[in-house]
């Protein structure tokens, strides 16, 4: 594993090719270009505080800046997932022609999406100040959970990537998983809500906390609790290092399966 | 200091006589093997020393690539180990990791970074890169404008300004024209002579002779024979010629008894409808490999070589007999018989007849053989014999186009058709 490490860390360069060309791709030919990476996030802002303050009046205030603290975190971690699924896949070409780490591939995903979420927070925060909300000094924590998250996704793509060449399947059935993932994540409601009877499923969650923690940052403006974050340490770190041993142990015949 | 060391290196692929099973089909043929493994490589041994260009040569299936990636890493061997020191680069596709939409010179970036190298070290290069390619002009706009030869120089460039320790090339060469190929041959000489190992794969083996002092045979997966890379192409080469031999005597076979056959349906036609008797000529007319009344007819044709055995496949120059025999089935005039070798893609080489040679055939027995004895100075490359044997004025009895084929192989790449006799005086 070191010795992968070490390797990464030489191909540094590729790595970051990569992302910018996915971060270039994804817009490529749109006249506004770079700039929907913000507008996206913005316009689906709007769309949901119209939606919650004219059609659906939900007894949260300011419900729309609630989900939208959810959201962005969980848009990170859901399409890093996804997209990394098919990562070794569909770059099939590479793989059996030219040497390099193949765990590039998803961890370029990851990274690539970690961009995208840094990107929308310079929304999140005018935004935050436009609904007169109030920014705390919790904000230094996010760092950390950001980091949290990262090693999470990380583990996760690795884990998904590799066992799809396998198994091609499983892009399928995540793309179902992660939309019944989503609602067992207080998200679009507040764990208040949760019936009792449920709770354990949220519980269950290793996401649900980084989602509290974001929501506590931003949207209560207090120091996440740290208790439940160790949980989502040990998690993230046990996640990372079984993914980077299944993709250690499958890449070996990743030329011949594709 | 040995570079590249291969030990008891095996390899297997498995064979899927379908596609990938579906869930029905695991569930319900669960057990029953629907695959066969396959080894591609069997025991391989092998030692390579800093500074050796080694060339791998082999038919097509017989593990050349699959060694080469197993080299470069990108597949691993079911049993054995391979220890290689250094920084390899290979060039087994040209231009694997282009992306259509960047540039040539984000490309140049791109494609390093894929093969490993930091932006500092990109940087040092990416001038030498655009220069060896030749692309000055055009390496800012995006790669899916250029034509293929570009794209395959700037690939090239690339690839090979990498600056590796060990160089592996699976059959690139063969791209480009025939300047750039040679710029390529010259930085994988100037490779050779800044002590770089380099492993090649070619068919060429012309290329293999020039550019390798060790070469290694690979057959059906095994190592056949290894060392000093002229002894090796010319077993090589002998076993080739065997093979082709072989082949195509088969093929003579093969063709000797669908002439039989045809002759029968000849007949038997002819037999039908005895009032077209003229309708015979003419259908003989019309087969395009064979006409003539067949009042002298040829049965056979061979090429014998030296001690009267016969072959297909020929060294240039050697002395070769080309022996026809006939059947008398009618009286004749004054027969005259003709040869005629063409190369296969159509050019007459050489053609004369007894009468152009100022031979009068007075008298035949009723079944003999005429030989045609002559030095094979031809180039390398496949030949059709064409036979005849006529009248004075040209009435034929039996034209046989294409009748036999042969091979000549030549250990020299002189160009042209014939060899002519020759020497060169220097003053």
């Amino acid at each position: 594993m070191l010795k992968t490490l070490c390797e990464l860390y030489k191909y540094r360069e590729m790595l970051k090719n990569m992302v910018t060309k996915e971060l270039r791709q994804r817009y490529k030919g749109s006249v506004l270009g770079f700039l929907w990476t913000f507008l996206n996030p913005l316009l689906m802002l709007v769309i949901y505080s119209i939606v919650f303050s004219t059609i659906m009046r939900i007894d949260i205030e300011n419900y729309s800046m609630f989900l939208f603290v959810g959201l962005l975190p969980w848009m990170f971690f859901s399409t890093s997932v996804l997209i990394s699924t098919g990562s070794i896949v569909n770059n099939g070409n590479l793989i059996k022609k030219i040497y390099f780490p193949r765990e590039i591939l998803p961890i370029s995903v990851a990274i690539t999406g970690l961009v995208n979420f840094l990107l929308s927070l310079i929304i999140l925060v005018p935004a935050l100040l436009f609904f007169k909300m109030e920014i705390t000094v919790a904000i230094f924590t996010l760092p950390v959970i950001i980091v949290l998250q990262l090693i999470m996704v990380l583990g996760f793509t690795l884990f998904v990537s590799s066992l799809n060449v396998y198994f091609r399947d499983l892009e399928h059935i995540l793309g179902v998983l992660m939309t019944a993932w989503f609602y067992v994540t207080p998200i679009i409601f507040p764990l208040q809500m949760v019936p009792t009877k449920f709770l354990w499923l949220v519980k269950l969650n290793p996401v649900a906390p980084l989602m509290f923690a974001y929501q506590d940052i931003f949207y209560y403006g207090v120091v996440p609790k740290w208790e439940s974050l160790g949980n989502v340490f040990i998690f993230s770190v046990a996640s990372l290092m079984i993914g980077m041993l299944t993709f250690g142990y499958l890449k070996r015949n990743f030329a011949e399966e594709l | 200091m040995t570079v590249i060391e291969v030990k008891n290196v095996w390899k297997k692929f498995r064979l899927y006589h379908e596609k990938r099973p579906s869930l029905k089909e695991i569930i319900l043929f669960k057990g029953r093997g629907k695959w066969e493994d396959f080894w591609v490589l069997k025991d391989i041994n092998l030692k390579i020393e800093k500074g050796t260009t080694v060339g791998l040569i082999g038919q097509n299936g017989s593990g050349k690539s699959t060694l080469l990636k197993l080299l470069t890493n990108i597949i691993y061997p079911d049993k054995g180990q391979l220890n290689i020191k250094g920084r390899v680069s290979s060039l087994l596709e040209l231009g694997a990791g282009f992306h259509p939409d960047f540039t040539g010179r984000e490309n140049i970036y791109y494609n390093s970074s894929v093969f490993g190298l930091t932006k500092k070290e990109i940087d040092k290069r990416v001038d030498e890169i655009i220069e060896f390619s030749e692309l000055e002009e055009f390496i800012d706009n995006p790669v899916r404008s250029y034509s293929s030869g570009m794209y395959m120089r700037l690939a090239f460039a690339t690839a090979i300004n990498v600056d590796p320790d060990i160089l592996l090339i699976d059959e690139v060469l063969a791209v480009g024209d025939a300047n750039f190929q040679k710029k390529c041959l010259r930085k994988i000489n100037e490779f050779r002579k800044q002590g770089k190992t380099i492993v090649f794969v070619s068919h060429d083996h012309n290329v293999v002779a020039k550019l390798c002092n060790y070469a290694v045979w690979l057959d059906q997966g095994e190592i056949k024979a290894s060392g000093g890379s002229k002894g090796v192409i010319d077993s090589y080469l002998a076993h080739m010629a065997e093979q082709e031999e072989i082949r195509l005597a088969g093929e003579h076979k093969q063709r000797e008894e669908n002439d039989v056959i045809g002759e029968v349906v000849d007949n038997e036609r002819v037999a039908r409808t005895k009032e077209e008797v003229n309708s015979e000529q003419e259908s003989q007319g019309q087969s395009p490999n064979r006409w003539g009344t067949r009042e002298i007819e040829i049965t056979d044709v061979k090429l014998l070589d030296g001690k009267s055995i016969e072959r297909h496949v020929f060294d240039s120059g050697e002395h070769v007999t080309i022996q026809i025999r006939y059947k008398v089935n009618k009286g004749f005039g004054n027969p005259v018989f003709g040869i005629g070798i063409f190369r296969d893609d159509g050019i007459c080489c050489y053609g004369t007849n007894t009468e152009i040679d100022n031979l009068l055939i007075k008298d035949l027995k009723d079944q003999g053989a005429v030989l045609f004895k002559v030095d094979l100075n031809l180039t390398e490359g496949h030949f059709l014999l064409n036979v005849a044997v006529h009248d004075e004025d040209g009435y034929m009895y039996d034209y046989q186009s294409s009748r036999y084929s042969f091979v000549v192989n030549s250990k020299l790449s002189e160009v042209g058709i014939c060899k002519l006799p020759h020497q060169w005086i220097i003053s």
